[in-house]
């Protein structure tokens, strides 16, 4: 019996390549189903989430195996393009490749903790659909092992590795839980708002958000559940808000500290955070220096992102320590 | 000099605080969370109270008969609100800085000729007198404790708005927000103490009209009633609290000077 994976990520295939091989999560299990009847194989599973789309299989002869699936892929591959966006790996590669995967340890942001739900979803779709036996369930059953063990041993997912999540940690640093924090983003662009969501995901209690265009401002808030404001009105929220977060393309400074001076009194001077996404910044860094702002730019929190991701590289050799330990402890069938 | 058992139960607290500040400092240097802190300090209170409690015995009175006594009684109160208020509000890092300050409030208690060395009964003892010094003590150990979590404040908000966010310190300091609401209510918990200090105090036999320390205590219970009602009021930044509670507590500990 030999164990084999063909597959395609974000490292091999850009998006438009990627969408053309996504399987819905509600058709794993049939799509791991077709994968055993098409290719001949004795078990099959299929992984799909927005980063890539994998199938695994085990039967007798693994380059047979591939083969079968390439012949069967061949509809969704464009003819145009000359270029091989698949990986192929047989047994023990096969096998630590799926370790590496549940672990996120081959994440677009290492250490990343979805990829352990999404593989375990996609193996409970295969093996209620019967595409999975004695092969398959043993791998899987030791990737999920590894990827629990690689997280509880090491700090491959430790420190905050994106713009939002940065924000949110400096966030709880200043405020403890965000609960009932109020939250304005002014300027609707792509950080603004997921940095908004982050914070909402924490538990802020409300977000409002301001654009020049009250129209888009609008669609955003209804998104986020918040509320809309005029863009000359924004100023009339900062007394009641905990956090800004702004990223207009004004190409002058939007947020003057006379902003911050004229509402002071009326929050009793509590901390507020200022999150400055903005290239030009948008937020006057003498604002910074009023005793209870505390302002952050784009630079700062993305060197913070930055540096938690090398961290998470120093401790890749330690994860691939354990991968291998594991599976010399284990003997996996078809590797 | 031979020391007398209650001595070394004030050494050994001494120590054993001594232990738990440079342990907790070696762990947050490491970036990690002390978690024995609060054990050690457990250990402190207990060997605090035994020394009171034998001191008290020999002075058959509330043990706040010389500058030493005080001294020690106030770590005792310090480290208890610590006990209560940093365990309770998951305060981390409260017992690390807490425990140096009861290192030095006890290491100056033991300097030799501080404490008496044959502490005598106290003759003719007041239910008042008693309450006031207990109660005034008592909260200084808030008081104290509100101006360690001020520095603490201080010590966060600077690292804070200089970015400074890669210390074992920084992470493991407390929020900003936490730290002023329990540096506020400190602050109330101390003034009432004061409050009921201050009443005793009134409530003594007095043939001389009020003692200069009685005054002294008005003051600081004025200064420290003026400080929460412009917080409440008018409203103050996390800086400027800590700054004051700091400041107060440094200048109320005059008050002992006068006794």
């Amino acid at each position: 019996m030999e164990l084999v994976c063909l597959g395609l990520n974000h490292k091999t295939a850009s998006i438009d390549v990627r969408e053309r091989f996504a399987v819905g999560p509600n058709k794993l299990g049939e799509a791991s189903s077709k994968l055993v009847n098409e290719s001949g194989a004795d078990e099959g599973l299929v992984i799909s989430t927005c980063n890539r789309t994998e199938f695994y299989l085990a039967g007798e002869n693994g380059k047979a195996l591939i083969t079968q699936l390439e012949a069967h892929l061949q509809e969704h591959i464009d003819s145009n393009d000359p270029q091989d966006h698949f990986y192929r790996k047989q047994g023990e590669d096969a096998a630590r490749h799926i370790c590496r995967v549940a672990s996120g340890m081959d994440s677009m942001m290492l250490g990343e903790t979805e990829i352990f739900g999404q593989v375990k979803q996609a193996y409970q779709a295969a093996l209620g659909a019967g595409a999975t036996k004695g092969v398959l369930n043993k791998l899987f059953q030791t990737a999920f092992r590894v990827g629990k063990k690689v997280r509880s041993e090491t700090n491959i997912q430790t420190g905050s590795t994106s713009v939002a999540s940065v924000a949110v940690e400096l966030a709880e640093k200043i405020f403890g839980h965000l609960k009932n924090s109020r939250v304005i983003v002014i300027g609707a662009g792509q950080t603004s708002r997921q940095t908004a969501q982050a914070l909402m995901s924490r538990g802020a209690s409300t977000v409002f958000v301001t654009n020049r265009s009250f129209e888009r401002a609008n669609e955003l808030a209804d998104e986020m559940g918040g509320k809309a404001v005029k863009f000359d009105e924004w100023q009339s929220v900062l007394a009641g808000v905990d956090v800004v977060i702004s990223a207009t393309s004004s190409p002058h400074s939007v947020v003057m500290p006379f902003h911050v001076e004229a509402v002071r009194s009326v929050r009793k001077y509590r901390p507020l955070f200022f999150i400055d996404i903005a290239v030009p910044r948008d937020i006057d860094p003498a604002v910074g220096e009023i005793e209870e702002v505390y302002l952050y730019d784009i630079d700062t929190l993305e060197d913070l992102a930055n540096e938690a991701r090398e961290k998470r590289q120093l401790h890749l050799q330690e994860c691939e320590a354990i991968i291998d330990a594991e599976l010399n402890k284990q003997k996996l069938p078809g590797t | 000099m031979e020391m007398g058992m209650e001595r070394w139960l004030l050494f050994a607290s001494t120590l054993f605080a001594l232990i738990a500040a440079a342990q907790g400092t070696i762990t947050v240097y490491r970036g990690q969370r002390s978690r024995l802190t609060l054990a050690w300090m457990i250990l402190v209170i207990c060997l605090q109270s035994a020394f009171l409690t034998l001191r008290g015995e020999l002075r058959q009175a509330c043990p706040l008969a010389d500058f030493g006594e005080v001294l020690a009684y106030l770590a005792w109160s310090l480290t208890l609100f610590y006990l209560l208020v940093g365990p309770t509000y998951r305060i981390s890092l409260l017992g690390v800085f807490t425990a140096p300050v009861v290192v030095i409030f006890q290491a100056m208690a033991l300097i030799p000729g501080v404490m008496d060395a044959d502490p005598q009964a106290i003759a003719g003892t007041d239910p008042w007198g008693e309450t006031h010094s207990a109660t005034s003590v008592l909260s200084y150990g808030a008081f104290a404790l509100a101006a360690i979590a001020g520095v603490m404040f201080l010590i966060l908000d600077k690292q804070l708005k200089a970015h400074q966010l890669k210390s074992g310190l920084f992470k493991n300091l407390p929020p900003v927000r936490e730290l002023i609401f329990s540096l506020t209510r400190l602050l109330w918990i101390g003034n009432l103490l004061l409050t009921i200090g201050i009443i005793a105090g009134m409530l003594m036999p007095k043939p001389d009209g009020l003692n200069s320390h009685v005054w002294a205590a008005i003051a600081v219970w004025l200064a420290y009633l003026v400080l929460l009602a412009v917080k409440m009021i008018r409203g103050m930044t996390g800086r400027q609290l800590s700054r004051i509670a700091v400041l107060l507590f440094i200048l109320s500990l005059g008050v002992f000077a006068l006794m």
